[in-house]
Order: structure tokens, then C-alpha cells, then sequence
């Protein structure tokens, strides 16, 4: 005749407030879903605390700095002195005022708090434990479940993120000054991210990367833009070497050694190290194997297209879930989580996930590259408008880059997107939203865009795709 | 007049088979393409299996209740003069193109038949099967559960348009979309169409709770309609109201606020509602048209009448057909929440215990007058004494000779475990649904102590105060249905507990006594136990020392 016993009982329990969970929390509330979200440290998770918020807040402060200190050419003659203290603490109002608006949200839309760390009873319980010891735990009780715990920086052997010369990202980004020589572990999209921060700032960066190139998953000529550009602004880099330790350098700082596969190595002096090799999944302790979801062999939890696990109730969003590892494809995760638990037809469906890298100039991809678009069965067509063709570009002083389209030859429907440049971040857009809408080349041409503006390069591209450019020469 | 079989299509998620519940239509039926023949059950879903062509039931070649596995022929049918002619007649193997031999009426038993090789040869229109469609195009689709990848673009280089999907929707007699799922648990469903009974709010999930003030709106909408009949009762706007689960079920989809309806009824000195007063008051401004209406069309169902289905790939089609009859007033309410716990709970109960239900009633003529006596010391020490407090009495007494109704048994460690306490649950019906907070130790304390604290534990479960702790650790089990009505019952044992007993109403019945009928107070027992673990003699044994204590209350002293 009975239920057992009820403990604090929930219809959807979200676990972790980065932008996978507290999107899917809203979303749940709003979907009418008695909602719980539990969060350990801060909401808004990495992206708001210490990633994609505070490296863009530094990006555009070093940017800036620079910029002026380098405008002779336009008449301009400074050399602005960068308070990093300062600098850190505007980031840090910035990612307050952010932080405090998720939690806003969230109370507005009616979901329900708690602050603790969440782990798994049971297939429908949970426990939550308070921070600090004896602050007690309790049990919730939920229908479905999204975990959204995230991911956590890589640490590699030898270098322990609680020494003070040795950086993970969250550290760098909190730095309260720029350390005179910068040893970068890893050439990726955060290694170079910060790596133009800190050169910028005045560091001496030197970037140490195991494979012989940077930002691995782009294609050549993007990546030589940005190793190019990083290389002027002093950024050394070493390939074919990994990190294998540190030592005490006789001038105070320290040596950062490398190994390269046949065995060479080489040190190099420098006062801080960051370690930038990857991110991995939080799922310890979770006991996701209480829920009966496990992970495979990264550690990553395995979901389908509705970001069900093997356990239908329990959905998992973010970092957690696997690639990409971007906040924005967390977002519309934990929308489709929230949409399915209601009963919504949602799915993730997405044709594509645009990915920006906040480098100088930037990146921003999306959808098939050429020669993915031909392995998978397209007949690519592909348009191209170099920046230095562009007006807006040549009056921003930022000239180098530019964009391609990716279409089917036979049909002209937009595929994929590259561009680098400056404000390749905000164009992608563009690309995006042809592509999902299933536009063609022909209608991203005869799209008209405002004169002048970086955005027409896009259309310029598509047009030389069909051999109808009027800036380029048609290929 | 070509013969197409037609065989049961993939439904989908994995399901290898599925039991044909009911057949929708019979030989000699006209069906039109689309409409439903018949239901099937999978582990999953109950799902409807929509007729793929216009014409007439030829034959159906399995039972109701037969389990049949997918891409077996169920039924067929004989289409009209649509054919190409040309075909063999008799072969009738339900190709697409079959013949039109208007001679043929042979049956079809070719297991060959491939009726749904139509739209497997529709090809993507694009390599990797990638479709070009705007997001709320794919979404149209999941929701109308059209694949796809099988809808003709109409715009350049073959886009589609919302358009275009539905369009396919409507026209989807050639598409391998399957039958249309009724109530997939998981799947994301269609969304449920409003029926009559909805009260018009915009929460739809919750069974549990409903936010944004959406169940106070349904009720003073009701109230309000309410005021308007002449003869209607005003709303009594209570603060808390006592009534069975069942009865707030019938007032959540009446769109009735449970706190408003009159009644003259109470218990443990709150009001108590029945579903007839619920009903009653949310009839009352009815017109007598509507009334009697409501009660033709369910006292007539049309026999093979087809189910309207809520779906919307089946709207197309009904929509066709005359509306005059058939419009569902069914409700479809989320299984979740509570419910689905005490769901799950009684699940595993009921299908992991083998239950034994034994009846006996007992003349309770001394524990009447027992409790009559020690009522007013009790109420000077401010309790009130009920009858439950001697009822857990007495089972302590019976547990003690009977300790394996006490009990856990431990399938894994291939144990029983006889306990060592005496906790007792009482099941309370709650808003939120059934509760069953434990008194500890109860062979330790007093009655009154009893009466206070099930009292307690009642009102803070009503309340949803209780902790977790105090619903936990139960040994044994007590129902009293008799506080809402009736005699007997077979209880749910309270698993992994062993044994439950279920108390009827105390009244006056006829007893036997020294040859003459009498009437006496007389208290139904309902006792059930996990057979695995107990045994019916032993059942009947406990149910008797249970009986002795409360026939002869004064042997409660004796414990
Ligand atoms: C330096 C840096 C720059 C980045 N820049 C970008 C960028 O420009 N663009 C971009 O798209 N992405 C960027 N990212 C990646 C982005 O931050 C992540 O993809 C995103 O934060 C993932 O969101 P999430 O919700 O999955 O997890 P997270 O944001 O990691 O949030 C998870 C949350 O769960 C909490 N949590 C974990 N376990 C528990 C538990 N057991 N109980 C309770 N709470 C728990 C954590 O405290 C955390 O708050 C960057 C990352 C870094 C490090």
C-alpha cells in the first residue's frame, strides 16, 4: 500500500550550473517542471568563472593595450601601462554581474536552488552534500536527472596546479601580474588563446606543443594565419616536444624541460608554466554507476540524440557528455534535455555547431570543410574573399585572413563555413544560420549586406562560389 | 480488386514483437488509408497500427492476444480498381503494384509479402542522407513523426519547407513511418490535443505539481461557472480538505479546487470529501442536455466503432469521417511523480511477493465498550483515543507468537530476517498520495501514547512534514480503509516488509450468537502475506491471536 520514504522529492534534478545545466534548468521551469538545480562551487560553471567569460574579458584588455601601443601608422602614439591588477579585477565585475544574472534567472523562472555536491543513491535518488564539514547532506528524490558537472583541466605528470609557478587556465586567468617568461603547455585553442593574452601583456611566451602545428583540428592555411601573427608578436614555438618537468632555474625562475620523441631535450627558462593540454570530464564522484550510467573509456558519458544516457531518465549535457566541448552546444543540450523530459519533440538535430577561437585574428568554423564535405559524398564548391579585399577590413587595420564557404556544387546548398579574421567570432553566425536554414549559395549572394562591413565578405564569398564575385577574381 | 497484406511494421526502439490487443475493424469492413485496424502492445507502448490502404478488410490472420513479431502479415486487404493490372492473379503477394483481377479472393499467405518495400525505395535526396530543412521544418516533423528523409522538397535544390512536411503528413500512406504511437513513456510524444476536460491551463507535465497558480485558476474558474446554476451550492472555500486519492483525481480533472466542494462529512474532525460529492458539485450548473448526452454516448459505445486517436498523423483521417459520434472525452494524465513511486512500489510488491489475502471479522462488543471507558481520561490528558492504538496492540501480541509476519526476506543473501522491533506503518492517504509513517517500538508504549502519536504522524503526512526517518523501518503494516469505507480488501503488502494488515469499518452486523442473529459491533480483517516467506495456516494462526486481543481486550494487559 506504500511508498516508502519521500524524501525531498523533485521532477527534474539538474546537476551543475555551467551553461549545460542552468540553461536546462530554465528551460525545465519554464517547460512547468518542478525543478532542483545543485551547484558545488559557482553558477555559471567554467564558462562564466573562469573560461570563456574572463579569457574573453583578457583577450579584449591585452587586445586593447596593444592596439594602442601599436597605431603609429594610423597617427596614434602611446604606450599604455597595463595594471594587471586592475585589468583582473574589471574581469572579475564583469563575471559577477554574469554570474549573479544566472542566478536571477534561475529563481525568477522558479527552480529551486541548493548549493552542494550531488552523487547518485540510487537510480531516482540523490544526495546532496553541503559544503564544509558537518554541514550535513541531503536526499532528493528526482524523476529525471541531467548532469551537467562539466569538464576539468588535464593535469600532466610532474606539473601539480597547486605549485604557484604552475598554471591551469583558471589560474591565468586570474594572475594579479604578467609574469616576465610564459612556458605554454600545449598549442590548442586555450594554449593559444592565452599565449596571445600574455604576449600581448608583455610576456615572453613560448608554446611547446607535442604534434608540428597548432589548433590541430584546423585546416593549414587557417592555422598559418594565426601562428604567423602569434610568431610577430613574439610567441616562440617549439613542436614535436612535450612537457616532462620543471626545474629550479639558477635566475630565480624556473626551467621547463621537453622530450622529444626520439629522446632530444631542451630547456627553457620561464617564471610561470601554463598547462593547457585538454580537458576532461567530472564525474567523480558522482557514483553514476548508483544510477546505473557508466562511462566510456574517457570518461565521457555516452547519450543519443535526445541526450538520453543508457539510463532513459537520466540525461547528460556539457563537457560531461563528450565533444564538442563548447558552452554554447552544452546550452542547447540542456534545452533539448529539458524539452524531451517534457515531452517535447526535441532533438538534437543541428546541422551544425559553429566553434570560434578568440586568437589574432580569430577563427570561426562551421559545418563541413571541403574535403570533409567530399568524403562525405558532396560534389564541394567552394567560394573565397581574402579580408585584405575588404574595405571595412583595410579601415579596421586588420587585413590578414579570410572567408570561405563550403557548398554542394549540385544543389548550391551552403555546407560549412571557415573563417579567420578579424570578428571571424561574429560572422560565423552567418554561416551558421544558412546552413540550419538549408540556405544556397545563391541566397547568401543575393542577400544584401550593409556597406561597408566585415559581414560582406560572406557575401562576397558565396558569390565567388558561383563565379559572380565583383571584389575577388572568380576562381 | 487487387488482395494487399499488410504485416506488422516496425514500431520501432528496438521492438522485436508486440501482442495484438484489439482488432479496430472486422472482415467486410471498409477502412480508409490511414485509419487505425488495430492495437498493439509492445513492452514499451500501446500502439496503434494505421491502415496503409482505401478498400476492405479481407481477412486478419491473427487472434487477439496472440503475440505476433514484426514484419509478420496480420491482415488484408482488398484495395479498389487502383491497380496497373497486369499482375498473376492469386499470387496476391501485396506488391505495391499488384494486380486488379477483380476474381481474386483467395487469402493471402505469402510470408513474402512486401508491402512496405514502397517507401524503402524512396531515396535521400542528398549523399549521406542529410536533409536540407530550416530547424522548425525537422521539428514539424518529429512532431508529426514524419521521417524526414522521405519528404519531397519543394524549394531550390529540393529544400523542405514546413509546408512540404506536412503535406507528407497528410499523405503518408506511402511513407515507413509506422503506426502512430499512442503512449510511448519515453519518446518524445506527440503532444497530447486538449480534450473537453482540460481546464485550459498551460502546465500540461505535472502530475505532481503545477506552477504559475495554473490549479487555482482551473478551480475559481470552476467555482465560477459553478455560482451560475441556479441550484448550485457555493463554493465552501475550506483551507484543507480529507479525501481519498481517487476522489482528487476526479476533482483535478473536473477542474474542480477540492477545498470548495460542500459536504457534510468528516473525519478526525476535518471535512471529508466522496467523488460523488466532487462530481456533483462540478455538474450542478450543467444543462440537462449536456448531462444526458454525456451518459448516452457512454452507455452506447459504437461495438468496432474506431478509436479516435489524439495522434496527429490519425487527424487527417478522422477528420474525414463523420464526427457525429466518437469524440473522446478520455484525459490523458501524466504517470509520474508520486503516483509513479507509489506505482513502482506496488509494482514490485505485487510481482515480487506472491500475496495471500485472509479474511476473518472479528465482534469487537468489549473494545467498543473498552474504549468508551478510557475516551474521557484520555481526552482529559488531551488525546483522542481511536480504536487503532488496541488494533497495534493487539498485533504486537500476534508478532510476538508469530514473529515470521514480522519480517524481511533478504533474496540475495538467501535469508529471512525475523526483526527484532515492533515498528508498525500506518498507510495515510495524503494529497500528495499514500504515505506510511512508522510508530517505533509500539509494544513499549501506552495506548494513549499510540493515539497521540499516530495523530501526529497522520496530520504532519497530510501535511507533507514528515522526514524521511520517519517513514523508514517499518517492520509490519497497517491499512484502515474502514476510515473511508467497506469491509475487506487484499492489501499491498509494504515490500520488503511481509505482512500487512487492513482494517474494515467498525459497525454494527449481524453475528450469530447462541443460535439467534444479532447485531454487533464487528471489525473486518484483511490480512496479506508474502507466501514465500509465510504460510496460510500461519496467516490464519495470527489473525486469530490478533482476533482474541481485540475480542477480549483485557489480555492486551496481559503484553
Ligand atoms: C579558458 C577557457 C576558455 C573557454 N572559452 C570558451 C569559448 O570561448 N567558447 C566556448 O564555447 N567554450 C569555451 N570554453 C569551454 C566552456 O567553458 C565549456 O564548454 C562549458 O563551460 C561547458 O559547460 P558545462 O555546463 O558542460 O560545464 P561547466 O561549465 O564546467 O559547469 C559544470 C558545473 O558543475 C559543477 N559541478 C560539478 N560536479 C558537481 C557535483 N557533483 N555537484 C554539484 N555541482 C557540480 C561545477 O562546479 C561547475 O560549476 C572555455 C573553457 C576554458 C577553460
Amino acid at each position: 500500500m506504500v511508498v516508502g520514504d519521500i524524501a525531498t522529492g523533485t521532477e527534474v534534478l539538474v546537476i551543475g550550473a555551467g551553461p549545460g545545466g542552468y540553461v536546462a534548468a530554465i528551460r525545465a521551469a519554464q517547460e512547468g517542471l518542478d525543478t532542483t538545480l545543485v551547484e558545488k562551487d559557482a553558477y555559471g560553471g567554467a564558462c562564466l568563472n573562469r573560461g570563456c567569460i574572463p579569457s574573453k574579458a583578457l583577450i579584449t584588455g591585452s587586445g586593447l593595450a596593444h592596439e594602442a601601443g601599436n597605431a603609429e601608422s594610423m597617427g596614434i602614439h602611446a604606450d599604455p601601462a597595463v595594471d594587471m591588477g586592475k585589468m583582473v579585477e574589471w574581469k572579475d565585475g564583469v563575471v559577477d554581474r554574469l554570474t549573479g544574472g544566472v542566478e536571477k534567472l534561475c529563481k525568477a523562472n522558479g527552480v529551486n536552488l541548493i548549493e552542494g555536491t550531488a552523487s547518485f543513491a540510487d537510480a531516482h535518488t540523490a544526495r546532496v552534500a553541503h559544503g564544509g564539514e558537518g554541514q550535513g547532506s541531503e536526499s532528493i528524490e528526482f524523476e529525471h536527472a541531467i548532469v551537467a558537472t562539466g569538464s576539468r583541466p588535464i593535469q600532466i605528470p610532474g606539473f601539480d596546479f597547486a605549485e604557484d609557478h604552475v598554471w591551469s587556465s583558471a589560474e591565468a586567468l586570474d594572475a594579479k601580474t604578467v609574469p616576465d617568461r610564459l612556458g605554454i603547455v600545449g598549442g590548442g585553442y586555450i594554449g593559444m588563446e592565452l599565449a596571445t593574452t600574455y604576449a600581448k601583456l608583455g610576456s615572453d611566451v613560448t608554446v611547446v606543443e607535442m604534434l608540428d602545428d597548432i589548433l590541430d583540428p584546423y585546416e593549414d592555411d587557417v592555422k598559418r594565419i594565426v601562428r604567423k601573427r602569434a610568431e610577430e608578436l613574439g610567441v616562440e614555438f617549439h613542436f614535436g616536444e612535450g612537457a616532462s618537468e620543471w626545474s629550479e632555474g639558477a635566475d630565480g625562475g624556473y626551467l621547463l624541460h621537453t622530450e622529444t620523441e626520439d629522446g632530444d631535450e631542451s630547456t627553457y627558462g620561464v617564471d610561470k608554466v601554463l598547462v593547457a593540454v585538454g580537458r576532461r570530464p567530472v564525474t567523480d564522484g558522482l557514483d553514476l554507476e548508483q544510477a546505473g550510467v557508466e562511462t566510456d573509456d574517457r570518461g565521457f558519458i555516452e547519450t543519443d540524440d535526445r541526450t538520453r544516457t543508457a539510463v532513459d531518465h537520466v540525461h547528460a549535457v556539457g563537457d560531461v557528455a563528450g565533444d564538442p566541448m563548447l558552452a554554447h552546444a552544452a546550452s542547447k543540450e540542456g534545452i533539448v534535455a529539458a524539452e524531451v523530459i517534457a515531452g517535447e519533440p526535441a532533438a538534437l538535430d543541428q546541422q551544425a555547431i559553429p566553434a570560434a577561437v578568440f586568437t589574432d585574428p580569430e577563427i570561426g568554423t562551421v559545418g563541413l570543410t571541403e574535403d570533409e564535405a567530399e568524403a562525405e559524398g558532396f560534389d564541394p564548391v567552394v567560394g573565397e574573399m581574402p579580408f585584405n579585399a575588404s574595405g571595412r577590413a583595410m579601415t579596421t587595420g586588420h587585413t590578414e585572413g579570410f572567408v570561405r564557404l563550403v557548398a554542394d556544387d549540385e544543389t548550391g546548398f551552403v555546407l560549412g563555413a571557415q573563417i579567420v579574421g578579424p570578428e571571424a567570432s561574429e560572422l560565423i553566425a552567418e554561416a551558421a544560420l544558412a546552413i540550419e536554414m538549408g540556405a544556397t549559395l545563391e541566397d547568401v549572394a543575393a542577400t544584401v549586406h550593409t556597406h561597408p562591413t566585415l559581414a560582406e565578405a560572406v557575401m562576397e564569398a558565396a558569390e565567388n562560389a558561383r563565379g559572380q564575385a565583383i571584389h575577388t577574381l572568380n576562381r | 480488386m487487387p488482395v494487399k497484406e499488410f504485416k506488422l511494421p516496425d514500431v520501432g526502439e528496438g521492438v522485436a514483437e508486440g501482442e495484438l490487443v484489439t482488432w479496430l475493424v472486422a472482415p467486410g469492413d471498409r477502412v480508409e488509408e490511414d485509419q487505425a485496424v488495430a492495437e498493439v502492445e509492445t513492452d514499451k507502448a500501446l500502439v496503434e497500427v494505421p491502415s496503409r490502404y482505401d478498400g476492405t478488410v479481407e481477412e486478419l490472420f491473427v487472434e487477439e492476444g496472440e503475440i505476433v513479431p514484426v514484419g509478420d502479415v496480420i491482415i488484408s486487404f482488398r484495395v479498389g480498381e487502383d491497380g496497373d493490372g497486369g499482375g498473376t492473379e492469386g499470387e496476391a503477394t501485396g506488391e505495391p503494384t499488384g494486380d486488379s483481377d477483380a476474381g481474386a479472393t483467395e487469402s493471402a499467405t505469402g510470408a513474402s509479402a512486401e508491402a512496405e518495400s514502397e517507401a524503402d525505395a524512396e531515396e535521400p535526396a542528398t549523399p549521406s542522407g542529410r536533409t536540407f530543412a530550416p530547424p522548425s521544418a525537422r521539428r514539424l516533423a518529429r512532431e508529426l513523426g514524419v521521417d524526414i528523409a522521405a519528404v519531397d522538397g519543394s524549394g531550390p535544390g529540393g529544400r523542405i519547407s514546413e509546408a512540404d512536411v506536412r503535406a507528407h503528413a497528410e499523405d503518408d500512406g506511402d511513407s515507413d513511418d509506422g503506426p502512430s504511437v499512442k503512449s510511448a513513456s519515453d519518446a518524445p510524444d506527440p503532444k497530447p490535443a486538449p480534450t473537453p476536460t482540460d481546464s485550459g491551463s498551460s502546465g500540461r507535465k505535472s502530475a505532481v505539481k503545477k506552477r504559475g497558480g495554473s490549479g487555482a485558476g482551473s478551480g475559481s474558474e470552476a467555482a465560477a461557472t459553478a455560482s451560475t446554476g441556479a441550484a448550485a451550492p457555493g463554493p465552501a472555500g475550506r483551507e484543507t480538505t480529507l479525501a481519498t486519492p481517487a476522489t482528487r483525481k476526479v476533482a483535478r480533472e473536473l477542474g474542480v479546487d477540492i477545498d470548495d466542494v460542500p459536504t457534510d462529512e468528516t473525519r478526525d474532525g476535518e471535512a471529508f470529501v466522496t467523488g460523488e460529492d466532487v462530481r456533483a458539485y462540478a455538474e450542478a450548473p450543467e444543462s440537462a442536455g449536456e448531462a444526458a448526452e454525456a451518459s448516452a454516448d457512454a452507455s452506447a459505445p459504437e461495438p468496432k466503432s474506431v478509436d479516435v486517436s489524439t495522434s496527429a498523423d490519425a487527424a487527417g483521417a478522422t477528420g474525414a469521417s463523420p464526427a457525429s459520434e466518437s469524440v473522446s472525452t478520455d484525459e490523458t494524465v501524466p504517470y509520474r511523480g508520486v503516483r509513479r513511486t507509489i506505482g513502482k512500489q506496488m509494482e514490485r510488491s505485487k510481482y515480487t511477493a506472491p500475496h495471500v489475502t485472509h479474511h476473518d471479522t472479528v465482534a469487537v462488543d468489549a473494545l467498543v465498550e473498552a474504549r468508551e471507558e478510557l475516551k474521557p481520561r484520555a481526552e482529559e490528558q488531551g488525546v483522542n483515543l481511536t480504536y487503532m492504538p488496541f488494533v497495534m496492540k493487539a498485533i504486537v501480541a500476534g508478532l510476538k507468537e508469530y514473529p515470521s509476519l514480522n519480517s524481511e526476506l533478504r533474496e540475495d543473501e538467501e535469508e529471512i530476517v525475523l526483526k527484532g522491533d515492533y515498528n508498525l506503518g500506518i498507510a495515510v492517504a495524503t494529497d500528495a498520495g499514500l504515505m506510511v509513517p512508522v510508530v517505533e517500538n509500539v509494544d513499549e508504549k501506552g495506548l494513549f501514547e499510540l493515539a497521540e502519536e499516530v495523530r501526529d504522524l497522520a496530520s504532519r503526512a497530510r501535511e507533507r512534514e514528515l522526514k524521511p526517518a520517519e517513514m523508514k523501518g517499518g517492520t509490519f503494516s497497517i491499512t484502515n480503509f474502514g476510515a473511508i469505507g467497506g469491509e475487506y480488501a487484499t492489501p499491498i503488502i509494504n515490500y520488503p516488509e511481509t505482512a500487512i494488515l487492513g482494517l474494515g469499518a467498525i459497525e454494527e452486523r449481524p453475528v450469530a450468537r447462541d443460535g439467534e442473529v444479532v447485531a454487533a459491533p464487528t471489525l473486518p480483517l484483511s490480512l496479506s502475506i508474502d507466501h514465500r516467506v509465510i504460510d496460510g495456516a500461519v496467516a490464519a494462526e495470527f489473525a486469530n491471536t490478533v482476533m482474541e486481543h481485540l475480542e477480549h481486550p483485557l489480555l492486551l494487559l496481559t503484553h
